[in-house]
């Protein structure tokens, strides 16, 4: 009976923490899928979402920043409009680079962001990090804690994942990826591709804000290895180009399937014996080496799947036009 | 799709199929910045749990006590997705870890102490632990922070060092550490002439040393992992002839330090580590036992030891594997009053909790007398390098 | 003034040595293959390991250790490159940087499973420096050899480059693929070429780290993002400018820590890391073909 419960338990962290990536991913949608912008400073954005929402939300601590003691909605509000803020001064300098450039321009700047919420030790406590931070319904008795917790963040997910459908089908959304596929023709129709694009990468970054709260809540500690990019930047990105980038439901697929192979690999690795011989060579510390095998074998999954679906697991498929549905044309990007 | 699902059911199925064992979750970060120090100490936990099955395993049948590894990562979102699997799935007993302080904070609010589950971190020094509100669920086998300042600081003093520059990598266990040995050595009459602030995994710290090196101080004070800028910050201060006397604290005691200076740069360095006393008997009985690992007094390798060992006593004692039993046989076996069991004395110890005597370890890191908050008491160990190019311990009085 | 260039300028510049070899492979698979990879730094540091692994063996001096390690590893990369990089060649450029991802993670714990995550000596002991110029320059000899060996390095990729058929073909391919394809430059040869070039010189900054420092696995990962930044402000396809790149981005972020007003640095050196990037987005924005009139993709 235990262990059942315990499944249960383990499938609800699945889908909260699955679904935060979610909010992540479809965030990362709007900028890369619908707008083309190649945002590689997402931890940078995660980070400020859980920082700005821990303070508000914290009772005083004399080591940070604190004892607003906000009810959570306001102070989540608050983190996203300053992620959104903090997006629009780097939109304004950065928007009109190209790809890669972009990218290597947000990792730099997301860099910087995590440099000084490690080093202002007055508003942050530096790299010790901020402690007993309040999550939502945490109140309740266990299980119903977390269950609420997950359904908070389900349903943030199911109301961006409407918002972002209807946007895909609206004409804003269609200006955004005529953007995305010929810069020049939509700036000949007319359009201010500026201002688009700054739209798109202040909306999505303000949903990696709000991804970033609620992980902050659900880990109830925050610190600057919380926002390390390799578990929050790149693999955001595995999640969104395995899912299927420019299709709502592939970013949240991948979000969840990825989460899941990620977390779950562990539960196999774990089970490995202490020592194996392997053609009569005893290896030893083998639950310790499995932990690296287990980073190599994502990486493996990954190149397969980038091999067999480079398109996602879901592709784009274009809203209806004139009664039938066409395929995505020229991809963005590669600008020879 | 649905072949890899039916495996992955198989795997399932047979890896929970009930065998006699007895599950302890040993959380670490195996992977991530403290990689290579994690290693050594997951040593530790193996040889306690080697030491355990090899004499008469757990319980009247001698059931096995398996380890299960979980990766932490020092990143405390992969600590909660860890913590959270051995509680649930691998419906561990306790947990020994993790490591890193963040991780332990994540662990321990988001999944442990909410499910009930004792955990007894080994290497999480943040005094930030002790003020936890934690149902007397989380342990520690290191001193908290606080206590160590306070004694590398006493020690620095005592040598008629008055005047010292400061530097620390910026992470949550070398900042913490630092501040407390600030506020310690000048509340006791010393006097920091320089405090610098590194960013670890650097390429060099030339400039660094050369604003440190400015201030004139007696000694350069390191508190640093010696992979990530450790050794790199000693290296660069006697390369440039800012320092030549060094002290520091645990995250820098390893024989890499001695195999990458050399033992003639370190013959005035000294370095605090929580509490092996080689005068003890149990520190003589550990060293024998350990004589194996790579590095039996790697930074964390003894208290990984002990965490491993006390967490099975405290099983033992309990009776059954039942979670919320652990916490009151923890603090049963680990202080007095009670006959004094040794490091690897396991069928002794196991003898005496059947005829129902109380025992009482003491491990190769100290008593491990937990007071209320469940931290130990701070006893330290400074340790020197020998002209053969060992580490030598010596208790701090 | 003589701190002013032992501590902080030559220092710079043996760092900056380190990220302009670095910097070169980066450039040239950036401006060949066009998309950034993030594998590279990984590369450098299995290359190390392989150098450290020669040390081990043969007791070599690790700068001879080096040469072995280099061809070894641009032997691997060529076979990484046709699992990994080639299905990708006509695909958007997000999946060759997302596969470059994948390879990252793959090669770092590789080493980490066969090396284990030690950090390891390549040359052991301190090298105390030595005086020159009547004591006013002081000079680790480890430090002259890496600014001898860059320049070495440095001088062989410029005759390459220049006075090779195929050093020729990879700046036209640089330069524009399309028309170096019409006038029947095999690109194939070139990108393999280009693998070849990048992967030894990222085993050479990284056997020149490990001798200032120590060999470990996350070496190439921190070196990775300043690599970037110095290919970024030479100019992409701009081997010359990697150079500069690396040099300048060196020195600077030793330079921000000297204490330019008054006693106390002018920057706290915990943002040091921080100048690499604040240097390269202000590049991007103002001048984004960099200092060499790169390509801008």
């Amino acid at each position: 009976m235990d262990q059942f419960y315990g499944y249960g338990i383990y499938a609800i962290s699945l889908l909260t923490v699955g679904g935060m990536y979610a909010i992540l991913t479809l965030g990362l949608n709007l900028q890369w899928g619908f707008a083309g912008l190649f945002n590689a400073g997402i931890a940078g954005f995660f980070a400020v979402g859980a920082y700005v929402t821990a303070i508000l939300t914290k009772p005083e601590a004399p080591e940070h920043l604190g004892g607003y003691g906000l009810p959570m909605a306001p102070a989540i509000a608050v983190a996203m409009l300053v992620a959104a803020a903090i997006a629009w001064a780097i939109g304004r300098i950065c928007i009109r680079l190209r790809s890669d450039y972009l990218a290597i321009a947000t990792i730099g700047i997301a860099e910087i962001l995590r440099l000084i919420l490690k080093n202002e030790t007055w508003a942050t406590n530096g790299p010790r990090g901020i402690s007993s931070i309040p999550r939502a319904f945490e109140y309740l008795p266990d299980p119903w804690d977390k269950l609420a917790f997950m359904a908070l963040v389900l349903v943030t997910v199911l109301v961006i994942y409407l918002a972002l459908e209807k946007a895909w089908r609206s004409p804003w959304g269609r200006v955004m990826t005529a953007i995305r596929d010929s810069e020049d023709a939509a700036r000949a129709a007319g359009k201010d591709v500026e201002s688009f694009r700054l739209q798109a990468f202040v909306l999505g970054s303000a949903l990696m804000a709000l991804g970033g709260a609620y992980y902050g809540q659900y880990t109830k500690y925050f610190g600057p290895d919380s926002s390390d990019p390799a578990s929050v930047t790149f693999l955001v990105w595995v999640m969104l180009i395995a899912g299927g980038s420019a299709n709502n439901r592939g970013a949240v697929l991948g979000a969840f399937l990825l989460w899941t192979i990620w977390s779950g690999t562990q539960i196999v690795t774990g089970w490995l014996p202490r020592e194996i011989s392997l053609f009569g060579v005893a290896i030893p510390d083998v639950p310790v080496r499995a932990a690296y095998l287990r980073i190599f074998l994502i990486g493996l999954v990954l190149q397969v799947v980038l091999q067999r679906y480079s398109k996602g697991i879901l592709p784009e498929t274009r809203p209806a036009v004139l009664g039938r549905r066409i395929t995505r044309g020229p991809e963005p990007g590669r600008q020879g | 799709m649905r072949r890899i699902l039916l495996a992955g059911a198989a795997v399932l199925a047979t890896a929970t199929a009930g065998t006699a064992e007895v599950k302890l979750g040993s959380l670490g970060g195996v992977t991530g910045p403290i990689a290579e120090i994690v290693a050594l100490l997951m040593e530790g936990r193996e040889l306690a749990a080697r030491h355990v099955n090899e004499q008469g395993g757990l319980f009247a049948d001698g059931q096995q006590l398996t380890l299960v590894v979980g990766d932490s990562a020092c990143d405390p979102k992969a600590a909660v997705d860890a913590a959270t699997k051995l509680v649930n799935v691998d419906q561990v007993v306790a947990i020994v870890g993790p490591n890193c302080s963040g991780a332990t904070l994540a662990a321990a609010q988001s999944v442990t102490i909410p499910a009930g589950v004792v955990i007894l971190s080994e290497s999480a020094t943040s005094p930030a632990i002790t003020a936890l509100d934690d149902k007397d669920l989380v342990f520690r086998a290191a001193p908290s922070d606080a206590y160590q300042g306070i004694a590398l600081a006493n020690y620095i003093l005592g040598q008629g060092v008055k005047t010292v520059a400061l530097t620390n990598a910026n992470d949550d266990y070398n900042a913490g550490l630092a501040a407390e040995f600030a506020k310690a050595f000048e509340a006791a009459g010393g006097k920091i002439a320089a405090h610098q602030v590194h960013e670890p995994n650097k390429a060099n710290y030339r400039a660094e040393v050369a604003t440190l090196g400015g201030a004139k101080a007696d000694a350069l004070v390191v508190f640093a992992y010696y992979g990530s800028s450790g050794i790199a910050i000693i290296r660069n201060a006697l390369e440039t002839g800012a320092y030549s006397k060094f002290f520091g604290a645990d995250g820098m005691v390893n024989d890499e330090l001695v195999n990458q200076l050399g033992v003639d740069a370190l013959k005035d360095a000294a370095f605090t580590t929580p509490g092996a006393d080689d005068s003890t008997g149990a520190f003589k009985a550990y060293m024998e036992l350990a004589k194996d690992l790579k590095q039996p007094l790697g930074p964390y390798v003894p208290n990984a030891y002990d965490a491993t060992f006390l967490l099975a006593l405290a099983i033992e004692k309990a009776g059954s594997a039942d979670r919320s039993k652990i916490a009151a046989a923890l603090r049963e076996v680990a202080t007095p009053p009670g006959e004094v069991i040794l490091p690897g004395e396991w069928a002794k110890a196991k003898a005496l909790i059947a005829e129902g005597k109380d025992i009482n370890y003491e491990g190769a890191t100290g008593s491990l007398d937990f007071d209320a908050a469940g931290d130990v008491p701070g006893t330290y160990t400074l340790n020197t390098v020998t002209p053969d190019g060992k580490f030598a311990a010596k208790l701090l009085k | 003034m003589w701190e002013f260039v032992n501590f902080y300028l030559i220092p710079g510049l043996v760092l900056g040595c380190i990220y302009a070899l670095g910097a070169l492979g980066i450039t040239l698979t950036f401006g060949i293959l066009r998309f950034a990879n993030f594998a590279h730094g990984e590369v450098m540091m299995l290359g190390t390991y392989l150098a450290l692994t020669m040390v081990w063996l043969f007791g070599l001096h690790p700068l001879l250790a080096a040469l072995p390690a280099m061809a070894l590893t641009a032997l691997l990369m060529l076979g990484l490159d046709r699992a990994f990089f080639r299905p990708f060649r006509s695909a958007p450029t997000i999946i060759s940087v997302i596969a470059s991802f994948g390879l990252m993670l793959m090669i770092r714990s590789a080493v980490q499973v066969i090396w284990g995550t030690q950090p390891r000596p390549i040359l052991p002991g301190v090298q105390r420096p030595q005086a020159w110029l009547d004591g006013a320059i002081l000079l680790a000899p480890k430090h002259v050899w890496i600014l001898l060996a860059t320049l070495a390095i440095m001088a062989a990729i410029h005759l390459l480059l220049t006075r090779t058929r195929i050093g020729k073909a990879m700046r036209a391919v640089a330069d524009s693929p399309e028309l170096a394809r019409l006038t029947g430059i095999p690109v194939e040869t070139v990108i393999r070429a280009t693998w070849v070039v990048a992967a030894a010189t990222a085993v050479a900054a990284g056997v020149m780290l490990a001798i200032d420092t120590q060999v470990e696995t996350m070496m190439g990962f921190k070196m990775l993002l300043p690599m970037f930044a110095a290919a970024i402000l030479g100019g992409i396809g701009r081997p010359f400018g990697a150079v500069a790149g690396g040099l300048v981005i060196g020195v600077a972020e030793e330079l921000s820590a000297y204490p330019w007003l008054g006693t106390a640095p002018l920057l706290n050196p915990a943002y040091k890391s921080g100048i690499a990037f604040a240097i390269m987005v202000a590049m991007l924005v103002w001048r984004p073909s960099g200092l060499f009139r790169g390509r801008v993709l």
